[in-house]
């Protein structure tokens, strides 16, 4: 009896604490997705940004389809239809950012984020567990949406004017392209969600990122400009998706995938610190 | 009958008191709410630092540019152009006067304490305004000083005086303080801070890109009527192009989208609760 308990304790103390990480890290995971499954916004975004994109992306097509024969010998020349399928991600990619930054904002917003951080200390922990149910949730709608939109968007154009399957080359490429940079649009919103700790500061950047700047800074390509603009998140991410990349203003897309890659990792260090250094 | 006299020159003097109370109230919350100054400094950030950013670039660059492109320069609204990225701070700001306080609640104690909500909002718009508008005007101008300075020699400049010019750099911080007053009414509206921030944001940024995306002439047609698109016509010179309105007219657009805002605002305040 008495070396059973002597023995007992050691032994189940030591099977305790080899399971405790990763029994701790599922317990992270489990507890944030129950928070972002019951968060509404997590709902509401992806599937207006369905409905935005695939519905835009199919009337613009359509309206291609029906100024065709407006169109001058040069024009249809440079009819890029995977171009005038996806321009519409160029809003798209405002849901995704927000979407991100709004799994912590809204935390911090409501004061839950003290009960997260006295629950599990490890502070990295709850970002990495975020950060692996944004990536799931980001990939899984960016994936629908950016097929959905390319089917239906090809299918309308195909017949009228010239249309592209994923069979054609580096068409795959880049539809995949388009998801791997929504996916990443995400993480950088969350990122800067980790930062701002505000729904109104993270959105303004959001889109203050993706949308002021490219429009400000885009017309600029002379001297130092040229080796800068390119590499700006949205610029890379329109790089991997948008045909004649690697000239002009647009980066190659290796080099978009690696700086989108690098945008992410460089946030995600300074949400880390920011958030393990700071009072919720 | 003394009680009667008594009555009247009170009620009157309780009006006046009443406004003075409500606009001091009001005062007092929007200069402790930290992110008025943060928001104050980034535009005295960006504007400046846009207009030394692009008018560098041009004046540097101006010899290299086709003859058409000289043409279309204008250097008002070059060196004014950091009004775009500022807007979405002065929006913002805008948003969260009003969702912040019906985030914390604090807009309950406010309408018990006056329950003239009408009241309220119209001195919350009032002192907003004000503030923003003396601010962005003296941006406007630093931006316009800084933005000339670079550009005199090679590139096309402009004098304060010259014709259309002083209309313009006023313009700006017109437009930014509008901009503010359509995210204040919008805030009212939707009482929660990221669906108010993305409604503005979607009616001032994305709607002029979504607009764009058309292509043909009815994207500029469409555009003109944006309050992006028409209220910029205020800041800049050259008002070229088929579809592009005047200055003013332009302006008006933007006006009557924070007038049909503001309508909207005062109608549901009176119905709702808080």
């Amino acid at each position: 009896m008495m070396s059973e308990t002597i023995q007992a304790t050691p032994a189940t103390s030591g099977r305790r604490a080899a399971p405790s990480a990763l029994l701790r890290a599922r317990a992270a995971l489990c507890a944030e997705w129950i928070k972002l499954r019951s968060l509404r916004s997590m709902l509401v975004t992806p599937a207006l940004a369905a409905v935005v994109c695939v519905g835009y992306a199919d009337y613009l097509c359509w309206r291609y389809t029906q100024r065709w024969h407006t169109f001058d010998a040069a024009s249809k020349a440079g009819f890029q239809p995977l171009d005038v399928n996806f321009n519409v991600l160029v809003i798209g990619v405002l849901f995704f950012g927000v979407l991100g930054a709004l799994v912590v904002t809204n935390e911090y917003g409501n004061g839950l984020i003290r009960a997260t951080l006295a629950a599990t200390p490890q502070r990295g922990l709850i970002l990495a567990a975020k950060t692996a149910l944004v990536v799931l949730i980001a990939l899984l709608s960016s994936a629908v949406i950016c097929f959905a939109l390319f089917l239906t968007g090809q299918g309308i154009l195909a017949g009228h004017v010239p249309h592209v399957t994923l069979a054609d080359p580096g068409v795959l490429g880049r539809v995949l392209g388009a998801i791997f940079y929504l996916t990443a649009a995400s993480l950088i919103g969350l990122f800067i969600g980790v930062i701002a700790r505000s729904a109104a500061v993270a959105m303004t950047c959001v889109f203050g990122v993706f949308l002021v700047l490219p429009a400000l800074l885009n017309s600029l390509n002379g001297g130092a400009w040229r080796h800068t603009v390119p590499y700006l998140p949205s610029n890379l991410g329109d790089a991997l998706w948008l045909s004649h990349t690697g000239t002009g203003s647009l980066a190659s897309p290796t080099v978009a995938a690696l700086g989108l890659v690098a945008w992410v990792i460089v946030l995600g260090v300074l949400a880390t610190y920011s958030l393990r250094r700071r009072d919720a | 009958m003394s009680a009667q006299a008594g009555t009247a020159p009170r009620t009157s003097a309780s009006l006046e008191t009443r406004f003075r109370a409500t606009a001091r109230s009001e005062w007092i919350k929007f200069r402790s709410v930290r992110s008025g100054p943060a928001v104050l400094l980034a535009t005295a950030v960006i504007l400046p630092v846009t207009a030394w950013l692009l008018c560098g670039y041009y004046s540097h660059n101006w010899a290299t540019m086709s003859p058409a492109s000289q043409a279309s320069f204008d250097p008002v609204f070059i060196s004014l152009r950091g009004i775009e990225g500022a807007q979405l701070f002065v929006g913002a700001l805008g948003v969260i006067t009003v969702t912040g306080e019906y985030t914390s609640g604090l807009i309950r104690g406010t309408f018990i304490a006056t329950p003239q909500r009408a009241q309220v909002i119209a001195m919350k718009a009032l002192i907003f305004a004000a503030v923003v508008w003396a601010w962005c005007t003296l941006l406007s101008f630093a931006a316009f000083f800084i933005g000339q300075s670079l550009l005199s020699g090679p590139a096309k400049h402009v004098a304060i005086g010259d014709p259309g010019v002083l209309t313009a750099v006023f313009g700006g911080g017109l437009y930014l303080t509008f901009v503010g007053l359509l995210g204040l009414f919008i805030g009212v509206l939707l009482r929660r801070t990221p669906a108010a921030l993305a409604a503005l944001f979607g009616i001032l940024l994305v709607l002029p890109v979504a607009v764009g995306l058309l292509g043909g002439q009815i994207s500029a047609q469409l555009a003109q009527f944006l309050p992006d698109g028409g209220g910029e016509e205020i800041f800049k010179l050259l008002h070229g192009g088929a579809y592009t309105l005047g200055p003013w007219q332009g302006f008006a657009v933007l006006a009557a989208y924070v007038a049909a805002a503001a309508a909207a605002a005062f109608l549901l305040l009176r119905r709702r609760d808080a």
